[in-house]
């Protein structure tokens, strides 16, 4: 008798006869060890629309949403436009809230198939190259998919074991994506809802994605010390032949790097990379921790001003986050655009099944302007001898967009400032003002706005005199550019079980400040610096930074007095005062995954199909906020929402109220800031916070006092409470000038108040809210709303108490 | 005076429903006669010249101040009614009516904005427009198009010029 578990078999020429399978000998076993190691199952393994809607909704008793609709009208279907001003219904019955929460939907669930699109692409890749049978490696821990395990209850063991995690998640992707369709949903509720579900399923998708690669590909496994990358625009040597990669999905580019240490090119040639696939670029065979030579080259906002700049002498591209316009931008260049995904072929031939020296020479001949190649073993020897036959052509006609000296006054001097660029500019640059002060020969204005530009070219489109505005700026940042000279640690992937372990009760406890996750895209609002800054203020206060994807490349441009970069004056564990980078933007489920592996290793919580239950500890025992201040894509969307579905908040720049769904409770309603106590079921007071699970702030300052704010947590011992009391009051004095309003809300005990101000506090008190001070014992006799206690079990779930 | 109404492209083109253009003697009477009003100023209002004049408008019309962003530290002692709250919470408190407001007297009636970037503002008051019947009138220097009033887009000298005669008017 032989033993059955996965695979197939086939008999073949067999024909009326009937198979009856009575048993599978050793399945049973095989499940029951399963279920022993996992632990027991929760209630919502593999969740549906419908799964975990009471969750969702627990949620949005507190945290509210928040509307703010793009556009007065639906256009959706033929019955409109339909004007939908003022909460109109529209000819299907839709009111404008339910249009607004179908629009955000709309954002989630193509995040979340963005990522899992990604995921399931890199994993068939893999499988097809190790095998199913190939066993996850994501480094020394047990828990290897928190995500996954969370969600679906499974914990998968080999890459075989993630295809039907994967069919999940397209299963209820298509599910989603059906109630799109007019005349489908129509409460705003539950379209919200199903955004969190999309969220969740978001994670799920990424940690598939991350966990191929990294199992496969030789990338970091929880490694602390992993190296540092350059990144920069200035890393690029102009001299060499240029390859540069865009997009987010590494498996072709992998090929093109193989060639090149295959043919002895690396230090013949420059790859550089945009986006996540630059970060996956740099972990690629990296595990022993030798320092790349892929360089990261920047973010989406950097693309149009490396093409622009000449310095490309071939473009690759797969997924996500690629402008639409490189072809035609690289074709007056001269740089030929190679797409290697299916997912964007951009009109151009698909060359997939030519001969490789066929393609050169058409490429090199001006007869098409790239190609499609889906074949990585052609992608891999084309793309560098492309480079290598294309630069010395573009060397000789000396390409760039750049102007020179004379060409660059003339420009300036055609400007009339009409103002159109500035209305049509999505940061409102004065670039009239900045043209004025140039003609009159002080770029300075001019150069300043490189930084903050996030080079769209909306600018020229409306500019009455054609005046190619982004050229000029980028002329004027020349050496700005040219000293644009980073590092950033490269992407460690997951945090390690152990890590957890050491760590799990300063974060619960408050003792450990928060944990700030900064992650993200690059529309900022005021320039790439924002986030160096508020990553410098909180690992000057000893939180715990985790960073991610194109936020955690702009804060590598940026040094103190020394010349280090905070990657260089941080290291990489996951304790308090470290900054980590888990990787490129599929790395994000390591963050949340972090979250859940707090609550299941230090605490100790069944992590199997038990989402609701981890999601309101995290809530109210972890305080960790997410920080998406340039957030510009569906994919950020996506990721923002899954973190809160888990219980995490997140904060948005102020770009990123166009995503037109907040999460925002009301602090004023005490009625809301209640839980049970796990012990007896009682209901107790908490203090307001967090204060959101998503919102938005204007300034980079402002965001500080924010986060310093919604780390607090009911769970904080005293000690916690006050260190957490400290940084958020002396920020805001810092930044806002003021000792916060509502600073008393969370004293519960004299212990709370933060050290230095303890009297002066107690005083405050006592003077302006009425409370009773013991002034010999400098103790608080009454007046807190809340009550510490040490033992208390805060949860927002009525069934995990013992009474219940 | 300065002509505030004359130019008021949008920079993107969403709305049936867009802003009135208003003059600053159309600003000035609004804001004199609001029952309740809020003077809600974001941190492009910290500039030199805009923060004098938001200061003078606030004390002449004696305006509460919602300092968003991080534009308190510049009404710290200039002796204005002025707090911080974070702009996207405020626009989610102006659509309950039980909210207490800022000094626990109650929601408000009529917003006047300023000092923020118009994209955000803009989204902040697609709330009000579409939720609430709070009135609002923005008297910066880019015309709001979800503003129930708005002054159209200024030149820097326009709009500071705007705001004196605004001033003047109250």
């Amino acid at each position: 008798m032989s033993k059955l578990t996965t695979g197939s078999f086939s008999i073949e020429d067999l024909e009326s006869v009937q198979i009856t399978i009575n048993n599978i000998v050793g399945a049973a076993k095989e499940a029951a060890e399963e279920a022993k190691e996992l632990g027991p199952m929760g209630p919502t393994p593999f969740p549906g629309i419908a799964t975990l809607r009471d969750w969702s909704f627990t949620l949005f008793d507190r945290y509210e949403p928040v509307y703010t609709p793009m556009c007065d009208q639906c256009c959706y279907c033929t019955f409109g436009p339909c004007n939908l001003e003022g909460n109109k219904r529209g000819a299907c019955g839709i009111d404008m809230k339910g249009q607004a929460a179908r629009e955000f939907f709309l954002r989630c669930i193509t995040g979340c198939a963005c990522h899992s699109a990604h995921g399931r692409h890199l994993l068939n890749h893999i499988i097809e190259l190790f095998g199913e049978e190939m066993p996850i490696n994501m480094g020394a821990s047990n828990v290897i998919a928190p995500n996954i395990q969370l969600v679906t209850g499974r914990q998968p063991k080999t890459l075989g074991d993630l295809k039907p995690i994967m069919e999940y998640v397209e299963e209820e992707l298509g599910q989603m994506l059906a109630t799109i369709h007019a005349g489908q949903e129509g409460a705003a509720i539950d379209y919200d809802n199903k955004s969190m579900l999309a969220g969740v399923l978001d994670h799920v998708g990424m940690e598939v994605s991350d966990i191929a690669q990294v199992t496969a590909l030789g990338f970091p496994k929880s490694d602390p010390d992993v190296p540092l990358v350059q990144v920069g625009m200035g890393t690029i040597d102009p001299k060499k032949p240029v390859i540069i990669a865009i997009g987010h999905n590494v498996a072709g580019v992998t090929y093109i790097m193989d060639y090149m240490e295959d043919n002895d090119l690396t230090d013949k040639m420059e790859i550089g990379g945009l986006c996540c696939t630059a970060f996956d670029m740099t972990r690629y065979k990296r595990e022993d921790r030798q320092a790349p030579y892929a360089k990261i080259v920047g973010s989406l906002a950097k693309e149009l001003k490396i093409v622009r700049s000449g310095i490309p002498d071939v473009i690759v591209l797969d997924e996500q986050c690629v402008r639409a316009d490189l072809v035609q931008e690289g074709q007056k260049l001269k740089i030929p655009v190679i797409a290697s995904n299916d997912k964007i072929m951009y009109g151009l031939p698909d060359r997939t099944n030519d001969d490789v020296d066929a393609i050169i020479e058409d490429i090199k001949s001006g007869a098409i302007p790239g190609c499609v190649m889906l074949d990585y073993e052609k992608l891999g020897e084309l793309v560098p001898r492309i480079a290598m036959e294309m630069a010395p052509i573009r060397d000789a006609e000396g390409l760039t967009a750049i102007p020179s000296d004379e060409e660059m006054k003339a420009l300036v001097g055609k400007c009339v400032e009409c103002g159109e660029c500035k209305i049509a500019c999505p940061e409102e640059l004065d670039i009239p003002e900045a043209m004025a002060a140039a003609k009159e020969g002080d770029i300075n204005a001019l150069e300043a706005l490189h930084d903050i530009c996030v080079g769209c070219r909306r600018c020229e489109q409306v500019c009455n005199k054609d005046i190619p505005i982004l050229n000029v700026i980028e002329k004027a940042a020349m050496k700005a550019i040219s000293e644009e000279k980073g590092l950033v640690r490269a992407g460690r992937g997951q945090v390690s079980d152990a890590e957890i372990r050491a760590e799990g009760l300063n974060l619960v406890m408050g003792t450990t400040p928060g944990v700030i996750a900064i992650i993200g895209c690059a529309n900022y609002p005021a320039g790439s610096k924002d986030v160096y800054n508020i990553a410098e203020e909180f690992l000057k206060r000893n939180y715990l930074l985790v960073v991610s994807g194109c936020s955690a490349m702009d804060i590598g441009m940026y040094k103190d007095e020394d010349g280090k970069t905070l990657y260089e004056r941080y290291p990489g564990r996951f304790e308090k005062g470290n900054i980590l980078n888990t990787g490129s933007c599929v790395s994000n489920s390591h963050i949340s995954g972090t979250v859940h592996k707090v609550a299941a290793i230090f605490a100790g919580r069944n992590l199997s199909g038990n989402l609701a239950e981890i999601a309101d500890y995290s809530l109210t025992r972890v305080g960790a906020v997410g920080l998406a201040w340039g957030a510009y894509s569906q994919k950020a969307a996506a990721i923002g929402t899954g973190c809160n579905m888990y219980g995490i908040p997140a904060v948005l720049g102020p770009h990123s109220s166009k995503y037109r769904r907040a999460l925002i409770a009301k602090n004023y309603d005490e009625s809301r800031w209640k839980v049970y106590d796990g012990r007896n079921g009682q209901e107790m007071a908490i203090p307001p916070a967090p204060e959101f699970l998503i919102t938005t702030a204007e300034t980079w300052q402002e965001t500080c006092v924010i986060l310093a704010k919604n780390c607090i947590r009911p769970s904080d011992n005293n000690m916690g409470r006050s260190i957490k009391l400290t940084h958020w009051m002396e920020l805001s004095e810092k930044y806002l000038g003021i000792m916060p309003e509502d600073w008393w809300k969370y004293v519960r005990h004299e212990a709370d108040l933060p050290l230095s101000k303890r009297e002066e506090l107690l005083k405050k008190l006592e003077a302006e809210h009425g409370w009773e001070i013991d002034w010999k014992k400098k103790k608080i006799i009454s007046g807190p709303a809340i009550k510490f206690d040490v033992s208390a079990q805060p949860t927002n779930l009525k069934r995990l108490c013992k009474e219940a | 005076m300065v002509d505030t109404t004359k130019n008021t492209k949008l920079f993107t083109t969403y709305g049936v429903k867009t802003s009135k253009a208003i003059t600053t003697e159309i600003a000035a009477k609004l804001i004199s006669k609001a029952k309740r009003p809020l003077f809600v100023i974001g941190t492009a209002g910290l500039t030199p010249e805009v923060l004098d004049r938001a200061v003078k408008i606030a004390k002449a019309a004696n305006l509460p101040i919602a300092a968003t962003g991080s534009s308190m530290l510049g009404f710290v002692g200039k002796d204005v009614d002025a707090k911080y709250i974070n702009v996207h919470q405020l626009g989610f408190y102006l659509t309950d009516p039980n909210w207490p407001g800022l000094d626990g007297k109650g929601s408000y009636d009529t917003i006047i904005t300023l000092g923020h970037y118009k994209y955000y503002i803009n989204q902040v008051l697609t709330a009000t427009k579409n939720f609430t019947n709070v009135k609002s009138i923005s008297i910066d220097k880019n015309y709001i198009q979800n503003a129930t009033m708005s002054f159209g887009n200024l030149s820097r000298e326009d709009h500071i010029a705007a705001l004196d005669e605004v001033i003047d008017l109250l």
